[in-house]
């Protein structure tokens, strides 16, 4: 391999990488605080990028309920796709009441709580096919003034990546900079990270648990409608189990990266998009077990995942 | 005795009742009852988009028909029953329209796969299909009740490239991309390889993906290097758009030939501008003059302000085939007085050996030991993806 080929390599994996890794985010941060997998994120990071696509005022198809329907604002990019966050973020809070708290108030087992997302992220992307129909949608491209490309070699010798993956890329690190911080550095952080601890113990020491449970949903649900969007902006919305496909892959990342780590949320992400552009073209059809096998791996040396620490036992 | 005889004859009676009530309960209803036909096709799923195109066509088609008379004054009911889009929907949709909603036929399943999975319980139950968009090689040799309207890519295919080689008469460097994990695309690849291979054109790298996958640096990097002068893709709407938007965004200026996966406007809005100039070989034309698929175009633009994509005017043709057939039957031998079973094989028998002015054009059916109808479809479309500077609107135009 040459070693521009090298670099064309390492970008896309990179590229690839940022998108798993920003799709991971939204949901390590509920795994991190509540300990359980939220299947709905998938279906909230679809949801988010319709509304968006709603808010720049752009039209509905023909085969929903809402066929042909426009909404009469026509925000610019920026504008939808804080708006569409909001409307995932609100999501995120009637998934939490619906299918996450009357199952914690009576203490059940976190597998049911799985159950229950599994079957809430169902009905989220029926009611959206319902809704939007099956049909692509794709935004009015903020970026069309930009060349559609950005060239990181030479002209003659040029190793190009595509301009909104270099955005995602960039979106993807300021969100884990921002998270790092909030986590970290914020008294919101440390009440998050004293309830992902113990909640009982921090409800006794006057954390609101059940508010920052709330806040958790708010946040992972804005970051999926940001990350719909944004991967919308990259691929087209490929329909209501859009966001669906990601959920597996995603999975993967959080456990490569170390279950409820922020980083290795990130970590993993571009590990998992790195072996993915290394595989041969011959070999290209093996290319989704590239993740798994990597998964397996990493589990058998550092079960805590690249970036996890290791859970000690208290007997 | 004599009122003996009278409770015979009254439990005589009362048999002949009986006997006459199992009798009418398998024929198929009464003459005036609406005649059940099945639709299984994707209404959920990755390719719920195309069969819901599907289920246009075949509304359309309904109301059409029933409009025109029906089957000879009875009118036709469609009962749909989603197939989804993967193989044990598609068989459990086959089973409930054979057994619960007692169809005479089925239109479906939307993909190839699903056919090679669901179509053999319909021929076990004798019951006749028509494929409406299976276009993998060997649909009609699943079994005797197997037909289908939609043509195989081995024949409406190599139209594409041979349309490419007439815009650019250097052509040389081909490049393949398709979808390893669909039974279409890879009956379809197959026929482009070969003809690429036939046609002298050097075949420089094959490249594979996922219909999931929405990334293709790796694949468009491999491309790229070789530096083709045509790229050939077979995959669905959504990856394949990708797919193209992507060749595009990373400098990728040659002619693109899609197959049939990428056969609609759908993927407008997936790769926009970037749509512009993509050959299609195609087995139905908007552009096409008769007196049926003008009527068909005319309502299908009535209700969708755009022009018919082919995957609902297969559809269209499905159940056209199913009602002229039946029209046909009836008039040798009442359908009213048939059982279903009898019905469901001389319909079989008759779909086949008719010939069917539709709006794909006129068909019929070639048939052999132990296979159904294979299309035989007179007219062969090339169409190229023109789209407006802005990406938000774009047609087909005929090449040939």
């Amino acid at each position: 391999m040459n070693g521009r080929l090298f670099l064309q390599q390492v970008l896309n994996g990179l590229a690839i990488g940022s998108v798993y890794a920003i799709f991971a985010l939204g949901y390590t941060l509920i795994f991190s605080v509540l300990r359980i997998i939220n299947f709905t994120h998938g279906a909230i990071f679809t949801l988010g990028a319709y509304a968006t696509y709603a808010l720049t005022g752009s039209q509905f198809g023909i085969n929903g309920l809402l066929a042909g329907a426009t909404l009469p604002v026509r925000l610019p990019f920026v504008l939808a796709l804080l708006g569409g966050s909001l409307v995932s973020a609100v999501s995120g809070v009637i998934v939490e009441r619906l299918a996450f708290r009357p199952l914690r108030t009576r203490g059940a087992d976190p597998l049911l709580t799985l159950v229950s997302s599994l079957g809430v992220a169902v009905a989220l992307v029926n009611v959206t096919q319902y809704l939007f129909g099956a049909e692509p949608y794709s935004f009015p491209d903020p970026l069309s003034e930009l060349p559609s490309a950005v060239n990181f070699g030479t002209a003659g010798q040029p190793v190009l990546v595509r301009t909104v993956q270099v955005v995602i890329f960039g979106v993807s690190i300021v969100m884990l900079v921002l998270l790092t911080y909030l986590m970290n550095a914020t008294r919101t952080g440390k009440a998050l990270r004293a309830v992902a601890e113990d909640t009982t113990t921090s409800s006794l020491l006057g954390i609101d648990t059940d508010r920052l449970i709330l806040l958790t949903f708010v946040i992972s649900g804005f970051l999926g409608g940001v990350t719909g969007t944004l991967i919308g902006l990259s691929v087209g919305i490929a329909g209501p189990y859009f966001g669906i496909a990601f959920g597996l892959k995603g999975l993967a990342v959080i456990v490569l990266g170390g279950l409820g780590d922020i980083p290795g949320a990130v970590v993993g992400g571009l590990v998992i998009g790195l072996a993915e552009a290394f595989v041969p073209a011959q070999y290209i059809a093996y290319r989704e077990a590239v993740p798994f096998a990597l998964l397996f791996l990493v589990l058998l040396v550092r079960p805590q995942g690249l970036l996890g620490r290791a859970q000690v036992q208290k007997v | 005795m004599s009122r003996h005889f009278a409770s015979f004859a009254v439990m005589v009676a009362l048999v002949a009742v009986m006997a006459g009530a199992v009798v009418s309960g398998a024929l198929v209803g009464h003459a005036a009852d609406p005649i059940p036909i099945g639709v299984s096709v994707a209404q959920t799923g990755p390719v719920a988009l195309a069969g819901q195109e599907q289920v246009l066509g075949a509304q359309i088609a309904e109301e059409y028909f029933n409009k025109h008379g029906g089957v000879n004054g009875r009118p036709i009911k469609l009962v749909f029953q989603d197939g989804g889009s993967d193989e044990p929907t598609a068989i459990n949709a086959f089973q409930n329209l054979i057994n619960v909603a007692k169809v005479v036929g089925i239109m479906g399943p939307s993909l190839s796969q699903q056919a090679f999975a669901a179509d053999p319980f319909a021929v076990r139950a004798k019951v006749p299909v028509i494929g409406p968009s299976n276009t993998a090689k060997g649909i009609p040799q699943i079994g005797e009740f197997v037909s289908r309207v939609s043509s195989p890519v081995a024949i409406v295919a190599p139209n594409a490239v041979k349309a490419a080689m007439e815009i650019n008469k250097n052509l040389k460097k081909v490049a393949v991309l398709y979808a390893q994990n669909d039974a279409f695309n890879k009956s379809e690849t197959e026929t482009f390889q070969q003809t690429v291979k036939d046609l002298k054109l050097d075949l420089a790298t094959v490249q594979t993906f996922q219909t999931t996958d929405t990334d293709f640096t790796a694949q468009v990097t491999n491309v790229l290097n070789v530096n083709p002068d045509l790229v050939i893709i077979s995959g669905l709407q959504v990856d394949g758009a990708n797919l193209v938007k992507q060749l595009r965004d990373l400098g990728y200026k040659g002619l693109i030939v899609g197959g049939n996966g990428v056969n609609t406007a759908a993927i407008f809005p997936i790769c926009k501008a970037k749509c512009d100039g993509i050959l299609i070989a195609q087995a139905y034309s908007p552009a096409y003059k008769s007196k049926i698929n003008d009527e068909f175009k005319s309502v299908y633009k009535d209700k969708q302000k755009k022009d018919p994509p082919q995957f609902s005017a297969q559809a269209f043709a499905g159940i056209q085939v199913f009602v002229e057939a039946l029209r046909a039957l009836d008039k040798k031998s009442p359908l009213a007085k048939m059982d279903l079973a009898t019905l469901r094989v001389e319909l079989n028998k008759q779909l086949i050996a008719g010939t069917y002015d539709t709006p794909l054009g006129e068909i019929s059916f070639s048939t052999g030991p132990g296979m159904g109808g294979e299309i035989v479809q007179k007219q062969a479309y090339v169409a190229q993806i023109k789209m407006e500077p802005d990406g938000t609107k774009g047609t087909f135009v005929f090449v040939k």
